[in-house]
C-alpha cells in the first residue's frame, strides 16, 4: 500500500523518531525495573542480602530461598497453590456459566418483567464490595462457611458484568439457527448448550481469563473469611511470609516471584486479549 | 430477524403454544439467579443500610431479625452523628481517613493523566509491532497481585539500602531517613508517606488508562487528521484541536473511572504502610475493614463509614452513565 506523505502525522514529527522511543523506553525501564531488582535479589545469598550498601547484581547466584520455600515442611505450601487453583477454577466455570446463561436468556427471549430483572443484576456494577463486605461475611457465617473455600465461590457465582458482556455478543447472534434447531426438536436449553455456547469462545475466553486472575491476586475477601494457614491462598501465605520472616528478605522475595509467575506466564501467552478485554471494560 | 416477528408469525399461525414455552424456560432459568442475586446483592446493601442504624456487635445476641435490637439497639442516626462530630476515637480518625483519602484520590489523578496521556499518543505514533510489545510490558503491573506489589515497593522503599535511596544517592542526592515511617515530613502539605504511597500506585494502575488511550486514539478516524494537515493545521494545531477535542470524552470517563477505584484501594495502604505513620495514610476503605474486623466494636459505625463512602461513589457511578450516554459522533 502507498501512503501519502501526509498520512498519519504523529508526535514523531514533534519529538523525532529517537525521541520517542528514548521517552518510551524510559517508561519501560521505569516498570521493568522495580520487577527486576526483585528478581534478582532473590538470586542473592543472605549475607549478599545484608550487605550494605547493597550491590544490585548478585554475586553467586543462588536458588536457595526458592528451594527452602518449596520442601519447607512446615509451610503448607502445596495446600496453599491447590487453594488458589480450585478457587480460581471454580469461579471460572462457574462465572462462565452463568454469565453465559442469563446473557443468553436477556439477549434472545421476550418476556415481561426482562428489563428490570436486567436492572436487578445492574445494581451488583453499582455497588462497590466495600458495602457489601460487612453484612456478607455475617452471611458467611449464618451459612457455617467460615474458614472454607467455598466462602470465597458460593458469594460471587454471579457476575453482573460477565453476563452484560455475554448478553451483548448473544444479541449479535443470528436467530435464524435458533429457530432451525427448534424445528428439528430441540429443547431451549439444548440451544444454549449446543448452538450458542459453541460459538462463545473469545468472550468465553475473554470473562475466563479475567476471572482467573482478579480471583487468584484477591486479598480482601480472603484476609476476611479464611483464618487456617492450611486453608490459605497464595495472596495470604505471600502476607504471612512478609510478617513472619522480616529477618529472612530472600524468602518473602522468592515468595513473591513465585506468586507472580504464573499470571506472567498466563499473560505472556493471551496478552493481547488481556488488553482488550480491559479496554472494553472500561466502555461497558 | 427479530425474534419478536416470529412470535407474531406464529401466534397469527396459530401456534402460541412454543412462544409459551420460551417464556416458561426464561423464567425458570432467571428466577433462581435472580434469587441469588437478592440474597448476596440486595440484602447485603439493604442489610448494610439497616444496620447503620443499630449499634450492632455480632457477639452480642440481638433479640429481632438477624441479632438487630436488644442487645443490639437501635440508635437512629446516632453512628452517622458520631462520625461527623462525634469526639471517639474511631470517628477522629474517619475523618482523617475521609481527607486522606480525597488527597490521594487527588494526587493519583492528575499523575496517573500526566503519564498516561502523552505516553498514549507517543505509542500510537509508532509502529505496530513496537506498540504492541509496549502496551503489554506497561499493562504487566495492572495484572499483578498487589501483594506482591507491596512487597516489591517495600523493598524499595526501604530505608538506607532501599533502590530509591540508593538511586538518589548515586545521583548526588541525600535520600529521606524514612520513606514510609517518618510523620515529619511533609511536601507542600502531603506526607512523604503519602507521596510514597501515591507513586507506587500509580506505578501499579497506569496500564490501565495508558491501554484505554492508546485504542482511543486509534479510534479517531485517519481523515479527521488528514483533513486539518490539509487545511494547512501544524502538528501541534492538529494535536490540540483534532486529537485532544475528540479525546475529551474518554478522559473524563477514565477520571471517573480512575476517581472511583482510586477510592477504594486497599492493600497498598493495608500492607505497605499500615495507615501510619500517625494515621498520614489511613483511608475510608482502612477504617471500615479495621472497625468491623480488628477492632469489631461497633458493626453499626462500620456500616455508617460504608455508606458513607458508597454514597461519595454513587455520585460518581451516575456521573459516569452519565458520561457514557452523551452520544459522540465523529
Amino acid at each position: 500500500m502507498v501512503t501519502p506523505p501526509v498520512k498519519r502525522p504523529s508526535a514523531g514529527f514533534i519529538l523525532g523518531k529517537s525521541g520517542v522511543y528514548a521517552v518510551l523506553i524510559l517508561g519501560l525501564v521505569a516498570t521493568l525495573l522495580p520487577f527486576f531488582y526483585i528478581m534478582v535479589s532473590s538470586l542473592k545469598t543472605d549475607a549478599e542480602l545484608r550487605k550494605t550498601p547493597p550491590d544490585f547484581f548478585p554475586q553467586q547466584p543462588t536458588f536457595k530461598h526458592y528451594t527452602d520455600i518449596l520442601t519447607d515442611e512446615r509451610i503448607p505450601l502445596e495446600r496453599n497453590v491447590l487453594n488458589s487453583v480450585f478457587v480460581s477454577l471454580a469461579r471460572v466455570v462457574i462465572t462462565l456459566f452463568t454469565s453465559s446463561y442469563a446473557g443468553y436468556i436477556f439477549a434472545k427471549y421476550h418476556f415481561k418483567g426482562k428489563n428490570l430483572a436486567f436492572g436487578v443484576i445492574l445494581i451488583q456494577i453499582m455497588i462497590p464490595f466495600q458495602v457489601v463486605m460487612i453484612p456478607n461475611y455475617l452471611l458467611v457465617v449464618r451459612l457455617g462457611l467460615i474458614d472454607s473455600l467455598w466462602a470465597l465461590i458460593i458469594p460471587s457465582m454471579v457476575d453482573a458484568y460477565g453476563i452484560f458482556m455475554m448478553k451483548q455478543f448473544i444479541e449479535s447472534m443470528p436467530t435464524e439457527l435458533m429457530d432451525a434447531a427448534r424445528m428439528d426438536g430441540a429443547s431451549e436449553f439444548g440451544i444454549y448448550s449446543r448452538i450458542i455456547l459453541p460459538q462463545m469462545g473469545p468472550p468465553l475466553a475473554s470473562l475466563g481469563i479475567f476471572t482467573f486472575m482478579a480471583t487468584w491476586n484477591d486479598y480482601l475477601w480472603p484476609l476476611i473469611v479464611l483464618t487456617s494457614p492450611e486453608k490459605r491462598t497464595i495472596p495470604l501465605l505471600l502476607v504471612w511470609f512478609q510478617t513472619q520472616h522480616t529477618s529472612n528478605q530472600g524468602l518473602i522475595l522468592a515468595a513473591s516471584i513465585l506468586t507472580l509467575l504464573p499470571i506472567f506466564f498466563v499473560y505472556i501467552f493471551l496478552q493481547r486479549w488481556i488488553v482488550d478485554q480491559a479496554t472494553q471494560s472500561a466502555f461497558k | 430477524m427479530d425474534i419478536s416477528s416470529v412470535f407474531k408469525k406464529e401466534t397469527v399461525n396459530g401456534t402460541g403454544k412454543l412462544m409459551a414455552r420460551q417464556r416458561r424456560f426464561a423464567y425458570t432459568s432467571l428466577v433462581p439467579i435472580l434469587l441469588y442475586m437478592g440474597l448476596f446483592t440486595l440484602f447485603p446493601i439493604v442489610f448494610a443500610m439497616v444496620m447503620s442504624f443499630f449499634s450492632y456487635t455480632p457477639i452480642r445476641e440481638g433479640s429481632g431479625f438477624l441479632g438487630l435490637g436488644g442487645a443490639n439497639p437501635f440508635v437512629s442516626i446516632d453512628n452517622y452523628i458520631e462520625l461527623l462530630t462525634g469526639t471517639g476515637k474511631p470517628a477522629e480518625v474517619f475523618r482523617l481517613a475521609v481527607r486522606n483519602t480525597f488527597l490521594f484520590t487527588a494526587l493519583v489523578l492528575p499523575l496517573n493523566l500526566v503519564i498516561t496521556l502523552p505516553l498514549a499518543v507517543l505509542l500510537e505514533s509508532i509502529g505496530e509491532r513496537f506498540k504492541t510489545l509496549f502496551r503489554a510490558i506497561y499493562f504487566l503491573p495492572t495484572i499483578s497481585s498487589s501483594v506482591a506489589i507491596v512487597i516489591i515497593w517495600s523493598y524499595i522503599y526501604a530505608p538506607g539500602w532501599g533502590l530509591l535511596s540508593l538511586m538518589f544517592k548515586a545521583v548526588g542526592l541525600v535520600p529521606p531517613k524514612s520513606w514510609l515511617q517518618d510523620p515529619s515530613t511533609v511536601y507542600f502539605g502531603v506526607p512523604l508517606a503519602m507521596i510514597a504511597v501515591v507513586v507506587a500506585h500509580v506505578w501499579q494502575d497506569f496500564g490501565y488508562n495508558l491501554v484505554i488511550f492508546v485504542a482511543a486514539l486509534q479510534s479517531i478516524p485517519k481523515t479527521l487528521r488528514e483533513a486539518a494537515r490539509v487545511d494547512g493545521a501544524n502538528v501541534w494545531q492538529e494535536f490540540w484541536l483534532v486529537v485532544v477535542p475528540l479525546l475529551r470524552r474518554t478522559v473524563l470517563l477514565t477520571s471517573v473511572l480512575t476517581v472511583i477505584s482510586s477510592l477504594q484501594v486497599f492493600v497498598i495502604f493495608q500492607l505497605l504502610t499500615r495507615g501510619g505513620p500517625k494515621n498520614q495514610t489511613q483511608t475510608m476503605l482502612l477504617s471500615i475493614y479495621e472497625n468491623a474486623f480488628r477492632f469489631a466494636n461497633n458493626l453499626g459505625l462500620s456500616a455508617a463509614m460504608s455508606m458513607i463512602l458508597f454514597i461519595i461513589i454513587l455520585t460518581l457511578t451516575v456521573t459516569q452513565f452519565r458520561i457514557l450516554r452523551t452520544e459522540w459522533e465523529y
